[in-house]
């Protein structure tokens, strides 16, 4: 716990950092912004978070002292907080979580410089847009019925592992799971599809995510210019009423852009 | 955190259905965003990162027992008539041939074993926000 140092260099803080402290980095930004003074970062406690400017573009970081392991939920929340009410005001090119460099003056002349035009171009790309991601599944009962009402092999183990004690029917209730495992994946692939193609008069772009659970019915982030915003939340009211009990539908965001910047 | 859209009144679940949890946060920040290190190799710190990756896991045999006995409850409650409604909403066409060869269900380890975490955190700090310094517009 070296975090009380800090304090009594408070003279020197223009120059070098403290040995042990280095410099999260969030996100790039443009040039004109200004954070305010209570802004939470990552660490604990949690370091002040800072703009680095360099020509049109700039690095949203705070101090992180290197001792101290990073990953706590207050860091995880922290770090996508931030970044998610910057998105919410300019344009904000996110860091993947864990972003760390030796000093202020080395992200300037290694990440800032060397990157300026590219970012810069990038943040003009994304001005005015950001990201919701949409997470659909299916409501357990209901799919399980359409599986068995869809499928008449299902509804044959169904029978069968009725019949019979449980333990001489093991391999036909993995073969069951198996089979409702696929045919989900098929709805989900389908529904997905569609729930791409119904968006895409609202939305700039569309990334399809990995499911994270075996009933997703839709896992997609989404590029939504500012002005289209109401569209597209009025389209997801729409897909939710229309769904029904058959899926629950989530929306997230707004939210920088994590899926639409590539490296 | 952010919830643009509330869920419908009688549509969806019950119990909580948004909001953005720590494994949705977990989903967003540690496997998406620009990675420095693709841009930077000299002055990167290593730091050591507490969180384990635990999602993307195989549907499992444990997965398939799971939809197993989730039918043998099924079969309990679903005596009494009231599925017309949900056959009617089935999807049109649903691609029965075209299922992987891998199945890509996936378990939400992740939002299980951080229930706790994430019911202990309260998210709600007030969260200041970027302002640009010159507003040209208005």
């Amino acid at each position: 716990m070296t975090g009380s140092t800090r304090q009594s260099r408070a003279g020197d803080r223009a120059e070098a950092p403290p040995r042990n402290t280095a410099c999260y980095v969030y996100g790039i930004l443009p040039e004109d912004v200004e954070i305010s003074e209570d802004a939470i970062g990552v660490g604990d406690p949690p370091g002040r978070v800072k703009i680095i400017r360099h020509g049109e573009i700039a690095a949203l970081v705070s101090d992180i002292d290197v001792d101290r392991p990073l990953g706590r939920a207050s860091d995880l929340v922290a770090h996508e907080q931030l970044l998610d009410e910057a998105a919410a005001e300019v344009p904000v090119l996110p860091m993947r979580f864990g972003a760390v460099m030796t000093t202020p003056e080395a992200v300037v002349e290694e990440l800032l410089a060397p990157h300026h035009d590219s970012f810069a171009a990038a943040l003009k790309q994304i001005e005015g847009r950001t990201q919701f991601v949409l997470k659909a599944r299916y409501a357990e009962q209901p799919v399980l019925v359409e599986v068995l009402t869809e499928n008449a092999e299902a509804r044959q183990l169904r029978d069968r592992i009725r019949q019979l004690p449980e333990d001489v029917t093991r391999n036909e209730r993995i073969r069951l799971g198996e089979l409702i495992t696929q045919i989900i994946a098929a709805k989900r692939e389908a529904d997905t599809r569609a729930v791409v193609g119904r968006f895409e008069p609202f939305t700039a772009g569309a990334v399809v995510r990995d499911p994270s659970h075996e009933r997703d019915a839709a896992h997609v982030a989404f590029l939504v210019e500012n002005d289209r915003q109401a569209d597209f939340e009025r389209a997801v009211g729409e897909l939710r009423s229309e769904w029904g009990n058959r899926v629950e539908v989530q929306m997230l965001g707004p939210m920088a852009p994590y899926d639409f910047v590539t490296t | 955190m952010t919830v643009a859209v509330p869920p419908a009144g009688g549509g969806g679940l019950p119990g909580r259905s948004s909001g953005s949890g720590l494994a949705d946060v977990i989903d967003t920040i540690l496997d998406k965003g620009l990675v420095i290190d693709a841009y930077v190799r000299v002055s990167l710190v290593g730091i050591e990162i507490l969180t384990i990756d635990v999602r993307v896991v195989i549907a499992s045999v444990d997965t398939y027992l799971r939809f197993a006995e989730a039918v043998n409850r099924l079969d309990l409650a679903s005596q009494q008539p009231g599925l017309p409604g949900l056959l009617s909403s089935a999807p049109q066409s649903i691609a029965r041939g075209k299922t992987k060869g891998v199945v890509q269900g996936v378990l939400e380890a992740a939002g299980e074993k951080l229930q706790d975490l994430r019911e202990g955190y309260a998210a709600e700090e007030p969260a200041p926000r970027a302002r640009r310094r010159r507003r040209e517009e208005d």
